[in-house]
């Protein structure tokens, strides 16, 4: 169960192009968002939350390369030193017969491996309760949050004008 | 907004590709002997693959605007380009009838009247494959698709011409697109059987329209990445950016795969089945033309998997470019893997004296016969590398490139007949500003 308890300042806006806006002003007047909250992904936002690529895929290559390598090694072995057998006359060590198994643990190396790995690295699994800071951010409202917790009383009344100003509907704070 | 007009430098260089490849052909006409074989496989050769190329733009075009796909729209303009090519295409294409009834090649096995008599496969395929077939479905299906190429392209640049925004254009675009789809995928693989694989004329193979199809569309998609990136660099296509061509990349990669899943599907499943008339197509491919054989895997696959696989090289210049040229000679390659066996084939039953011409054998002896044949032409050594036979010479590249020149010129005359973009299409704005 995770607990943080940081409390979080956020503003809801009806439009992704009005939170695209006004993170582009939050970056010039150097203010520190602490996550954007939306129902589905805004092209343009990560470069603009300053989140690098993710390396996500370079782990699913390496799942991949795994699993090509033990379907490929594991038949070449099973087939030509463990329990050789002939089918159709083919040769014991027949590469194009293994090439659909090998494509295929590859597949699933790679999605099984990268779905773990997404789940082990965000925190995610069965039992964890996610924080939802507003039921309309899976619907219709788009949020910038801010963390309130470290803050002072001087940056928590720059960052409630900020999201008046950039034309927030409703300002909340909440502890999560 | 430039409207473009081919430079007198770019037409001198490509009259000067022409010109290369028109020497090309002369040459290999006159060292060729009096069959000819190498001459006429080198114009089938290219003739389909630039003919297939305008195809399968057209049909990409119109699949993209039934299905409401607005990125290309900012680089459409140059696929209606290609698509005009098919007039050439029938005129190429032509050549080889006029040969085909005048007999001054021997390409097709079912043309050659001595082996049709004495070959029970042959005869009962002359239903389909024979003359009077071949010359209505070439003529009248790239008629077809010609047709409907320049209907799309006349509606399309009707479109700028709009002062207020309608739809009504486009909904027209949108029904002869649709009209197109079922018409083109289906004629397509008839002329695939006809052009191509009846070159070898006992063997057949039900998934090969679709892997001949997918070596287009990837040389499409290669053409035009480097056709972009060149009037880039000339300061046409202002409005292709690095995002255009992230997703022209992930098409060649995702095609590269496709293709060689069908080349895959088609070699396991007759690997497996062990059939003799079935497997003479790969064992002779295997045993004479090694280097090809191997090697098109190698740069159809291999290489553009590797280099195409990441995000970043897609959004690279120089790996795309490099990645580009790679596939589109690779897949010429392939397309001379698929023409230049059947036809040597079709060479020494025909002018070989017939020897295992009678016997109903006649295509397992056709693997020792070349064999000894690549030693009797390489007297020195019995090699299976024949400059021009198993694998490509300079005449052959020169050919090339003079089937290129004449694309290309085709291409750049037909993009200055419009406005480079397209002004009036409804999904302009989306396409520029397209994000992946």
């Amino acid at each position: 169960m995770e607990t943080t308890n940081k409390s979080i300042l956020f503003g809801l806006y009806n439009d992704e192009e009005i939170v695209l806006q006004a993170l582009k002003e939050a970056k010039g007047q150097h203010l520190d968002v602490y996550d954007v909250v939306s129902p589905f992904p805004i092209h343009g936002l990560d470069p603009l939350l300053g989140i690098e690529e993710s390396r996500l895929h370079i782990a699913g290559f390496c799942f991949g390369l795994v699993g090509t390598l033990t379907a490929f090694l594991g038949m070449s072995w099973i087939f030509t030193k463990d329990w050789p057998m002939i089918f159709g006359g083919k040769p014991y060590w027949s590469v194009p017969a293994f090439i659909p198994i090998t494509f295929e643990l590859t597949v699933l190396f790679a999605s099984i491996g990268m779905v773990i790995t997404y789940y082990a690295i965000n925190g995610m699994g069965p039992g964890v309760t996610n924080p939802v800071l507003h039921d309309r951010l899976t619907d219709d409202k788009f949020a910038i949050a801010f963390d309130a917790g470290n803050a002072s009383e001087d940056e928590i009344n720059k960052f409630k004008a900020f999201l008046e100003n950039t034309g927030a509907d409703e300002i909340q704070m909440k502890t999560i | 907004m430039k409207q473009f007009e081919i430079s007198s430098k770019q037409k001198s260089v490509l009259f000067g590709f022409m010109g290369v490849g028109l020497l090309c052909l002369i040459i290999t006409f006159f060292i060729d002997d009096a069959y000819r074989p190498r001459f006429w496989s080198n114009f089938l050769i290219n003739s389909v693959f630039f003919t297939g190329i305008s195809f399968i733009a057209l049909f990409i075009l119109c699949a993209k605007f039934i299905a409401y796909s607005g990125w290309q729209t900012v680089f459409k303009r140059l696929w209606e380009a290609y698509t005009q090519f098919l007039i050439v295409g029938l005129i190429l294409m032509a050549i080889i009838i006029v040969g085909l009834f005048g007999g001054f090649h021997h390409l097709y096995h079912w043309n050659d009247a001595a082996s049709l008599a004495s070959d029970t496969l042959l005869q009962g395929k002359s239903g389909f494959l024979n003359a009077g077939v071949y010359t209505v479905l070439t003529l009248g299906i790239v008629g077809v698709w010609y047709f409907f190429a320049r209907k799309i392209r006349a509606l399309s640049i009707s479109e700028d011409g709009q002062t207020t925004f309608s739809r009504i254009t486009h909904q027209k675009l949108k029904k002869w697109s649709a009209g197109f789809l079922p018409i083109g995928g289906f004629t397509s693989a008839a002329l695939v059987w006809l052009w191509i694989m009846s070159v070898d004329a006992h063997w057949y193979s039900t998934l090969y329209a679709w892997y001949v199809t997918a070596s287009w569309l990837v040389s499409m998609l290669a053409l035009t990445v480097l056709l972009l990136h060149y009037f880039k660099t000339l300061g046409y296509f202002e409005y292709v950016t690095v995002d255009h061509f992230h997703d022209l990349g992930k098409y060649i990669f995702g095609f590269s795969i496709f293709w060689t899943y069908l080349w895959f599907s088609q070699f396991m499943l007759i690997w497996y089945g062990n059939v003799g008339e079935e497997t003479i197509y790969f064992k002779t491919r295997q045993d004479l033309y090694p280097a090809l054989f191997y090697g098109i895997l190698i740069i159809n696959f291999v290489l553009p998997f590797f280099i195409l696989l990441r995000n970043d090289t897609k959004r690279k210049t120089g790996t795309m470019v490099a990645a580009s040229v790679i596939v589109f000679i690779g897949h010429w390659l392939d397309f001379f893997l698929m023409i230049k066996p059947g036809v040597l084939h079709t060479y020494h039953e025909v002018a070989g004296g017939g020897h295992g011409h009678a016997s109903m054998n006649a295509d397992q002896s056709m693997t020792a016969k070349l064999i000894s044949d690549a030693g009797a032409h390489g007297a020195e050594h019995a090699s299976t590398f024949q400059m021009g036979f198993t694998i490509p010479g300079f005449l052959e590249f020169g050919t090339f490139l003079g089937f290129l020149g004449l694309f290309l010129y085709f291409v750049f005359i037909q993009l200055g007949k419009a406005n480079l973009v397209p002004k009036g299409d409804p999904y302009l704005g989306e396409s520029m500003n397209h994000h992946v």
